[in-house]
């Protein structure tokens, strides 16, 4: 029995050790660990990867412990509903988090409404739309006219978000030149990058998303190969892709994809200006969070961005830098969601 | 040869490194491949590209080989792919042939992993440009075939369907996911239920209640007596094991490795299906089919080495056409995009020295699990004289940190466990059956995908058996397995009714 | 004819509903079977119940009434615990650590048989060491995130 209290009483002693260690780090602004939760479940992918990167800096910046969880989206605004009142956790996602809303998907809200938007910290501007290489269509235009001659295009899309925007987008631009027209794009819902390209061999699809990064090297294969592809449209703005490295992605240089964005590839929003979509990532907070947290982390992030080392490491992985503090962000990104919201709730 | 010159002593050591840490990992209930390659991807930060891919190969191969350890000493699988393991190792065990089930278990292991490295090396580009014949329906068809694999597992016929088809209703709780291409809407729950349950259950909280909170609850009915199955040990140790175990086997390895290449190599499919083919594979094939599940070494041999041959197969697409084959190597990719290498059907041509890297990888890897695991068997497998009111505790914490971990940090995974152990519970006592149910479970959401996704682009059932030469012959498998299941059936019934009154 | 037939074949999915579509199918293959098991397995087992045959046991005599409601109790307290004691120590996993070893403890208590000194010592180091590694090795070494 002495042993089972002498256990008891180590226990104890354990636990009133705790509160001194944890009292001895408050002149930070977080204590404890930052978990930093995304709304993607995938640890191979661009939000994860994205994430990791800023995660790293901040926790060196701050010299505190910064986990990325990659729990997807409704659980990680669960997380940050129940815990990111204290400011230990916080969530990175893209611009999925309002297009889920505008598309009406559940689980997402009017993150403008529930949370508070915080600092963007980069793009992927990858977003791409291709065909087989043998199509008779060489530009976005071809398609938009050939849509609006009547010929039923089939365009193979992730519903719900950042796919699907491009596809909302084309759908705009048909209804804008042939009125009437734009029911000739037909979205053929799938879901992964493989049963998009899937679609495309099968020809079960004219034209799919995809991006400069995993498919690239479809785009040089010969001819002849059935999995051969064509770019026809890149949806990020023209300065951001001049931002990359002139080596571009691959054996394709930047020149090269400037070809498919705008103004090269058209695709008009309304009668002055083209459409252009950049998918950014950005950090989401607790509403209840105490404004110093986020004042700390924009502080951390634009020391982290005046360095310039975290420049260097983004582009390596083909993300263009893109740091815009707190209020900045919010306002900029509210701004997008209002454009977008044009075009999704016309095109419905 | 001139690849290999500038791999270094580290990159040697980094493998063997990976392999131990995959190998606890997987045997870890809970605990997967995936999640050990995510774990370390951190670390190859600071490696260069064969050091990383050196260290997150072996990673892989010992996270998926590491799943046969209490598969075959706990009865609950380490990992999804290793429930296979599970239906004859464990009875093994129980017999007393723990020991001989591991090193079973290994050898399977290491030679499903060599042959489908050796596909790898030889037939990726061909096999790519073969796996993209398979579209949803195909792929749908091959879902089915693995279904039906829940006809001959089943004890009684009709329960055991009516268990596998529950598993299919239970695994479409939640959302109709638009990442695999559905319309994002939630079903099947009162509006209530949403917010815990808009991601329905987990695979893998589920498979460890059902395998291991169960049986422990099980025992606790009994009232946790200590049977001694460590004086069964020491008699066991007498049943040496010997390679004439694998005599008039080798059908059923090279069988078995193929398969598991083979659905690895698909992506979307799952690697669970594999093992779970190939089980049923052996089965049709085998002469004594009645003997598996009850502890039949063709068994644990059929489940090891597709599970090891999905390592190279998943490979496959990931290096020719820039496609994960499954989970972990999604992860994989992240590892490329970090060294500024891209994935895609020009990776082997224009990346030839790293290519010929991993296939060396993948094989120092198998050597160094069967090394390891070989010799540590002796020690592992004393794990069951382990008294149960110590180990029972330790299962119960480790499934709830695996459950806990394998969504990264979501606490209604634990409770789901906690869910399936006590459903898992009753159950067995109103003759619903386990192995069918998980497997229903396992594939529900893909079958859903792969039919529904085919009937939405075509508009009707006849392009199921129209669509391809292959899906005819998926159909012509089909058939073969349910035939021989019913058969089967029908001589067991006739075999006990002659048995009863004779 | 030759329309007729293949027109029987004829599905259309509207996606905005497909979310219903199998699982509607599968319920219907569920009811189906379930009616099945019934006339095939059910009426031969009730008429044998009615005959006298076979008795319904529905007796709990077999059950052992501490560890199995024990284990129950104890488990969810684990759970719900776990969780309530790690919101003071945010994403440090040291809810998990500190819940675990009395629950351990516990448990093993539970389960034990003829408990003396010996098996209290070993019972005890397990409730700290196992806990204390796990948490160490996930939590620190691998930044695992435990509750």
């Amino acid at each position: 029995m002495k042993r089972i209290w002498m256990s008891i009483g180590l226990i104890l002693f354990a636990l009133t050790l705790l509160p001194v260690s944890s009292a001895m780090a408050a002149d930070k602004v977080i204590d404890g660990n930052l978990r930093v939760v995304i709304g993607s479940k995938s640890t191979g992918g661009d939000t994860y990867q994205n994430s990791a990167i800023v995660a790293d800096a901040l926790a060196k910046k701050l010299d505190i412990n910064v986990k990325v969880d990659a729990v997807g989206a409704s659980a990680a605004f669960q997380a940050l509903d129940r815990a990111g009142v204290r400011g230990n956790t916080i969530m990175i996602f893209h611009d999925q988090a309002y297009l889920g809303y505008l598309y009406g998907k559940k689980g997402y809200f009017d993150i403008f409404d529930k949370y508070i938007v915080g600092p963007t910290v980069a793009i992927n501007p990858g977003n791409a739309y291709l065909v087989p290489k043998s199509s008779p269509y060489q530009t976005i235009e071809d398609i938009i006219n050939a849509c609006g001659k009547g010929t039923k295009v089939r365009v193979a899309i992730q519903p719900g978000g950042v796919s699907e925007i491009g596809y909302t987008a084309l759908k705009n631009a048909i209804s804008l030149k042939y009125p009437g027209k734009e029911g000739n794009l037909v979205a053929v819902n799938t879901g992964s990058q493989s049963a998009k390209n899937q679609l495309l061999f099968d020809g079960q699809a004219d034209l799919i998303n995809g991006s400069v990064q995993a498919n690239e090297q479809y785009t040089r294969l010969p001819a002849d190969d059935q999995k051969a592809m064509r770019f026809v449209w890149l949806t990020a703005r023209s300065a951001t892709i001049q931002q990359a490295p002139a080596a571009g992605l691959g054996q394709t240089t930047r020149d090269q994809l400037l070809q498919f964005v705008e103004p090269n590839a058209k695709v008009p929003f309304d009668a002055n200006s083209y459409f252009t979509f950049d998918k950014e990532f950005y950090f989401l907070f607790n509403k209840g969070l105490d404004p110093k947290v986020i004042a700390a982390i924009d502080e951390a992030l634009t020391e982290i961005y005046t360095e310039g080392k975290i420049q260097e490491t983004q582009k390596k992985s083909f993300f263009i830098p893109n740091f815009k503090p707190s209020v900045e962000a919010a306002a900029y990104l509210k701004g997008k969601m209002e454009m977008n919201k044009k075009i999704i709730s016309s095109m419905q | 040869m001139e690849y290999f010159a500038d791999l270094s002593f580290t990159f040697f050591m980094l493998i063997p490194v990976g392999v131990i840490i995959g190998i606890i990992f997987g045997a870890i209930p809970g605990m997967t491949a995936t999640m050990a390659v995510a774990v370390c991807l951190p670390l190859t930060y600071s490696l260069n590209l064969n050091q990383g891919l050196a260290l997150l190969l072996g990673l892989y191969v010992g996270g998926i080989s590491g799943g046969l350890v209490p598969a075959i000493l706990l009865n609950i699988p380490g990992t999804p792919s290793s429930i296979t393991t599970t239906f004859d190792g464990y009875p093994m065990t129980q017999k007393g042939e723990g020991e001989k089930a591991l090193k079973i278990g290994i050898v399977s292991s290491l030679f499903g992993g060599l042959l489908s490295a050796a596909i790898l090396a030889f037939f990726a580009p061909l096999l790519a440009d073969f796996a993209i014949k398979f579209s949803y329906i195909e792929k749908f068809l091959i879902i089915f075939l693995a279904l039906t694999v829940i006809a001959s597992l089943s004890k009684n016929l009709l329960a055991g369907i009516f268990s596998g088809v529950l598993g299919v209703y239970i695994s479409l709780i939640g959302t109709y996911d638009i990442s695999f291409g559905g319309n994002g809407d939630i079903r099947l729950m009162p509006e209530f239920l949403e917010y815990w349950l808009a991601d329905g259950f987990s695979l893998l909280p589920v498979l460890i209640g059902l395998f291991g909170l169960a049986t422990i609850m099980e025992e606790a009915e009994k009232g946790i007596r200590e049977e001694d199955l460590s004086s069964k040990m020491v008699l066991g140790s007498s049943i040496k094991f010997s390679f004439s175990v694998f005599k008039g086997q080798v059908i059923n390895l090279f069988r078995s490795g193929i398969i598991g290449t083979f659905v690895g190599m698909l992506p979307g499919v799952g690697g669970s299906a594999a093992s779970v083919l190939s089980y049923t594979q052996a089965k049709n094939f085998s002469k004594k089919p009645e003997k598996m599940g009850k502890g039949a070494p063709e068994g644990v041999i059929a489940s090891e080495s597709a599970n090891n041959g999905l390592t190279g197969g998943a490979l496959i697409p990931l290096l020719s056409l820039g496609i994960p084959g499954d989970s972990t190597t999604a992860v994989l990719i992240g590892a490329f995009t970090l060294q500024g290498i891209q994935v895609g059907p020009l990776f082997i041509g224009e990346n030839m020295g790293t290519w010929h890297t991993m296939v060396l990888a993948v094989v120092i890897a198998n050597f160094a699990m069967f090394l390891v695991m070989f010799f540590a068997i002796k020690y592992i497998a004393k794990v069951i004289t382990v008294p149960k009111y110590i180990l029972f505790p330790i299962i119960i914490m480790m499934c709830v940190v695996g459950a806990y971990a394998i969504n990264y940090g979501v606490m209604f995974d634990v409770w789901t466990l906690l869910i399936f152990g006590i459903f898992g519970y009753l159950a067995q006592k109103i003759g619903i059956e386990v192995a069918p149910f998980i497997i229903g479970f396992i594939l529900g959401k893909s079958a859903e995908i792969y039919f529904v996704k085919s009937l939405e682009s075509f508009g009707t059932l006849t392009i199921f058996f129209t669509k391809s030469p292959i899906a005819m012959f998926l159909w012509v498998l089909i058939v073969v397995s349910v035939g021989y299941s019913i058969y089967s059936t029908i001589k067991n019934r006739r075999q006990d009714k002659f048995d009863g009154h004779g | 004819m030759d329309n007729g037939i293949s027109s029987l074949f004829k599905v259309k999915i509207n996606f905005a509903e497909s979310h219903t579509f199998f699982p509607t199918i599968v319920f219907w293959v569920l009811l189906i079977l379930l009616l099945l098991i019934f006339i095939f397995n059910g009426r031969p087992y009730l008429r044998s119940l009615r005959n006298g045959e076979r008795k319904l046991s529905l007796s709990l005599a077999h059950v052992d009434k501490l560890r199995l409601p024990g284990t129950l109790v104890l488990t969810v307290a684990y759970f719900l615990l776990m969780d309530y004691v790690g919101t003071f120590f945010p994403n440090q996993g040291l809810g998990f650590l500190f819940v675990s070893i009395p629950f351990i403890f516990l448990l093993s208590l539970l389960y034990v048989h003829r408990i003396d000194r010996r098996k209290i010592l070993a019972m005890s180091l397990n409730a700290l060491i196992a806990p204390s590694v796990a948490w160490y090795v996930l939590a620190q070494l691998f930044n695992i995130t435990l509750p």
